[in-house]
């Protein structure tokens, strides 16, 4: 049986934040000088951007949170409106998990809606 | 000691990987990127596999995609019906061009200052990037989509490869086809390599090599199942290749004699390129991943390291990364 070649680590994947090409790298520092003054100018309006992003997402989740096991009406696309009980989200809010979705058709036990067809939800606190 | 070859998986793509190129040696190394279905090339670093960046704009799957030798311009050709120039430093869309149907094929000639593209509306166009407003010049002649359009012999002539069959060889001035190659079946895949103008082919099982000026046959090689890539080492003395079957052989290239063959892929190969040193070589598969693979297995190169017996049972190899029997993409 031979031994496998040892490796330092895998290959970094993709940052699922951003589109990479790091404006802090060496190659970039130095073939693009232009481009340097102006983002250390805009530093500031960068962080504060970041700031409200992160501010944004994490009351994105509390709601999510908030939402489990209620029931939930959801506005969808091509004027369907279902309500059911709230369940989870995946981690890429593709999908949400929900329990009792009363459709035209009936009650559907358990479902996933597809988190692209949903326009807006609402739910009593 | 005979050591059994790790490759690396570059994950981050969602669809398959349709073609990947190399960019040359630059002072900051060499870069690869990839076209993949998800229709978002990606940059990565050539001998680690690291992500630098996504090209975001394409709204289509990406057929094919190239660097010019620096590093510092991409190009990709897209189902979107265009094919789009980026700046390879910043990620920025520089330019976009289009065409009437999809794009299949794009490649930069050594200054950078041309590009030619290929695809389903069957005409070769050459657009001059330093005035790109300008009406791009056009060869017409294939019968069916181009695949593929490369820049050869210095740049005077252009090889392309089509559905029809054939693959011709034009002079970039006259626009007349020199010589026409005519196959049985379709072509898979085409590199050429500028030192010893050789021009490899694929099609069916087989890997056919080919001198770039005069297209004359030097040699062909069958494989076991359907090849859709193969590469010819800078060097000339292997050569890989992967199809149908999900695995890479490898082949002597002198004796053409199949040196080794390795699984790892979960879906059919695509395309398959040697690194500019020859140090490692890439694959792009059905399933979504690019693996690097060792020319040398168990050389000290980019994330491979060699390891000595002792040092595999010592206190000090932490710091090592042992994998196990099955890496997961």
């Amino acid at each position: 049986m031979k031994t496998p070649v040892s490796v330092l680590r895998l290959p970094r994947g993709p940052d699922p934040n951003s589109r990479g090409f790091d404006p802090n790298s060496p190659r970039f520092l130095a073939l693009c000088p232009t481009t340097l003054s102006s983002s250390s100018s805009s530093g500031a309006v960068d962080e504060e951007e970041q700031r409200l992003r992160s501010d944004l997402r994490e009351r994105f989740l509390r709601t999510l949170l908030l939402m489990t096991d209620k029931q939930v009406e959801f506005n969808m696309h091509e004027k369907v409106r279902v309500r059911a009980r709230f369940g989870a989200s995946d981690i890429d809010v593709l999908n949400f998990q929900v329990s009792g979705l009363e459709t035209p058709l009936g009650v559907q036990k358990e479902a996933l809606l597809r988190c692209q067809d949903v326009i807006s939800c609402s739910f009593e606190l | 000691m005979a050591m059994r070859q790790t490759p690396l998986t570059c994950s981050g793509h969602t669809r398959p990987v349709v073609d990947l190129a190399f960019s040359g040696i630059t002072p900051y190394g060499y870069f690869l990127i990839s076209a993949c279905k998800d229709g978002k090339p990606m940059l990565r670093q050539g001998d680690t596999g690291d992500w630098i960046g996504t090209f975001l704009g394409h709204k289509g799957a990406v057929w094919g995609a190239t660097l010019n030798k620096e590093a510092t311009k991409a190009a990709t050709a897209a189902a979107d019906f265009t094919a789009k120039v980026w700046d390879a430093v910043t990620g920025d869309e520089v330019l976009t061009l289009a065409h009437k149907h999809i794009v299949k094929s794009v490649n930069f000639t050594q200054d950078s200052n041309f590009l030619l593209t290929g695809g389903n509306d069957k005409v070769l166009r050459i657009y001059d990037l330093i005035k790109p407003e300008a009406d791009p010049q056009e060869i017409a002649g294939h019968t069916s989509a181009i695949k593929k359009a490369l820049w050869c012999n210095n740049d005077q002539q252009i090889l392309s490869a089509a559905d029809d069959k054939t693959i011709r060889l034009w002079d970039k001035n006259t626009q007349e086809a020199v010589h026409t190659l005519s196959f049985d079946a379709s072509v898979t895949s085409m590199e050429y390599i500028p030192d010893g103008e050789i021009l490899v082919i694929t099609y069916g099982r087989t890997i056919a090599f080919y001198n770039a000026h005069s297209l004359d046959l030097i040699k062909t090689v069958d494989a076991p199942a359907s090849i859709h890539s193969a590469s010819l080492h800078p060097e000339k003395d292997f050569f890989v290749a992967g199809g149908d079957d999900f695995k890479l052989y490898k082949y002597d290239y002198t004796t053409k004699e199949e040196m080794e063959s390795y699984k790892g892929h979960f879906g059919p190969i695509h395309t398959v390129r040697f690194s500019p040193d020859g140090e490692l070589y890439a694959s792009g598969s059905e399933d979504g991943t690019l693996r690097l693979w060792q020319t040398a297995v168990g050389k000290t190169y980019g994330l491979w390291k060699c390891v000595l017996p002792e040092e595999l049972s010592s206190e000090n190899s932490e710091v090592l990364y042992c994998p196990p029997a099955e890496i997961k993409a």
